[in-house]
């Protein structure tokens, strides 16, 4: 192995442990923030639209 | 953490192989158009009409909750309409609604569906507005911030124990998001419930208001509101005209600028008055507009400029 080889090699093993070192850490914090997908179907029924502009029965 | 196949406390938001899942994202339980006083909103563009939303679920179980056959509903035995957020920026529009609440539950739990029609709503020229628990972690809740223009935020107690007692939650969360709020420049009104026995001595109530005061300001406007027995608290009596007027006469001492009772029929309780003079701006009954005062924001005898969103 000639040494420039060598280098590059050490070079690139150093790179993977640093990239690898920081994918733990990332996966060690818990994450602050984690976006729900949507579902494609509602698992109730479905119902059709009232009328909208009778004021809410609900508090709030 | 949610096990895969389970639900999280709000019974909405589902672990499925790995992935997190809103399965009400698009699915309102209620939608109306609402008076923005309903909200209750008192400083936020009054007298006009609010399109109004909630899916099922909530991520507190308030014992007195006053919607909890929706709040505590799972969604397996609800019924809800298909409703994309395009479909609700352009019912708002067509019902001549400026803004849009997400309401009656709390919008935390379907937070998806309220971030991206809030976004959209933002860039149509309608406004955003929530009312909520504020049982919200920083993060999320900063993100949100930045497409909402008003929220009324429930301040249920000022003791850890009486959330942990009453609503299944704690308190610090709650306090955080109310500051992070009114730091982030929207309109903030609080609401605080008053129910006997458990949070109506004067001495809790004090505490409560110099709390709000000295983080939020004496401007935020704080409505005591009367508790009705509901869900699992039927064995309470409904809280009395006079321990909600003696609400507001502490808040007021205090230095609180605007207080209101709600759900309960008041003299002065519902209209708002100039913090300087005195001078009746806003006089309301129930949920209407009798008389408006306000010029350009302003008090008309004093000049002095009032809390709020008018226009």
């Amino acid at each position: 192995m000639t040494r420039r080889k060598f280098i590059q090699k050490l070079i690139k093993f150093g790179a993977a442990v640093i990239v690898g070192t920081c994918w733990l850490a990332k996966k060690a914090v818990p994450r602050k923030f984690v976006w729900a997908a949507k579902l494609k179907k509602y698992p109730g029924s479905l119902k059709p639209l009232s009328d909208i502009r009778k004021q809410g029965k609900w508090s709030g | 953490m949610i096990a895969p196949g389970q639900s999280g406390e709000c019974r909405v938001r589902i672990n499925i192989d790995g992935v997190l899942r809103s399965v009400v994202y698009g699915y309102p339980c209620s939608l109306h158009v609402d008076p923005v006083e309903k909200k209750p909103l008192f400083h936020f563009l009054p007298g006009t009409k609010i399109l109004s939303l909630a899916t099922v679920g909530c991520n507190l179980h308030c014992r007195n909750c006053q919607n909890w056959e929706i709040s505590q509903a799972n969604p397996e035995d609800s019924r809800a309409f298909a409703y994309p957020p395009e479909k609700l920026v352009e019912q708002a529009k067509y019902y001549q609604c400026p803004s849009l609440a997400y309401t009656y539950t709390d919008p935390i739990i379907f937070y998806e569906y309220t971030y991206d029609t809030a976004k959209l709503a933002e860039r149509r020229g309608i406004r955003s507005v929530l009312v909520t628990a504020g049982y919200i972690n920083p993060e999320p809740w900063k993100r949100l911030l930045g497409y909402i223009d008003a929220a009324n935020i429930d301040l249920k107690g000022i003791t850890d124990d009486f959330y942990r007692r009453v609503c299944s939650g704690t308190l610090k969360p709650v306090q955080q998001a109310l500051v992070l709020a009114k730091a982030s420049g929207i309109l903030v009104e609080v609401t605080h419930l008053i129910i006997p026995t458990l949070n109506d001595k004067p001495e809790e109530i004090r505490q409560l208001v110099r709390w709000v005061k000295a983080n939020l300001g004496g401007e935020t406007p704080l409505h005591f509101s009367r508790f009705f027995p509901r869900y699992k608290m039927r064995h309470l009596p409904p809280t009395s005209l006079r321990t909600l007027d003696m609400a507001r006469e502490i808040a007021i001492s205090e230095g609180m600028e605007y207080v209101y009772i709600g759900n309960i029929r008041s003299e002065v309780g519902q209209n708002t008055y100039c913090p300087a003079c005195g001078a009746l701006l806003i006089e309301r009954s129930q949920y209407t507009i009798l008389k408006n005062r306000l010029k350009k924001g302003c008090c008309p005898n004093c000049g002095r400029q009032i809390y709020g969103v008018w226009k």
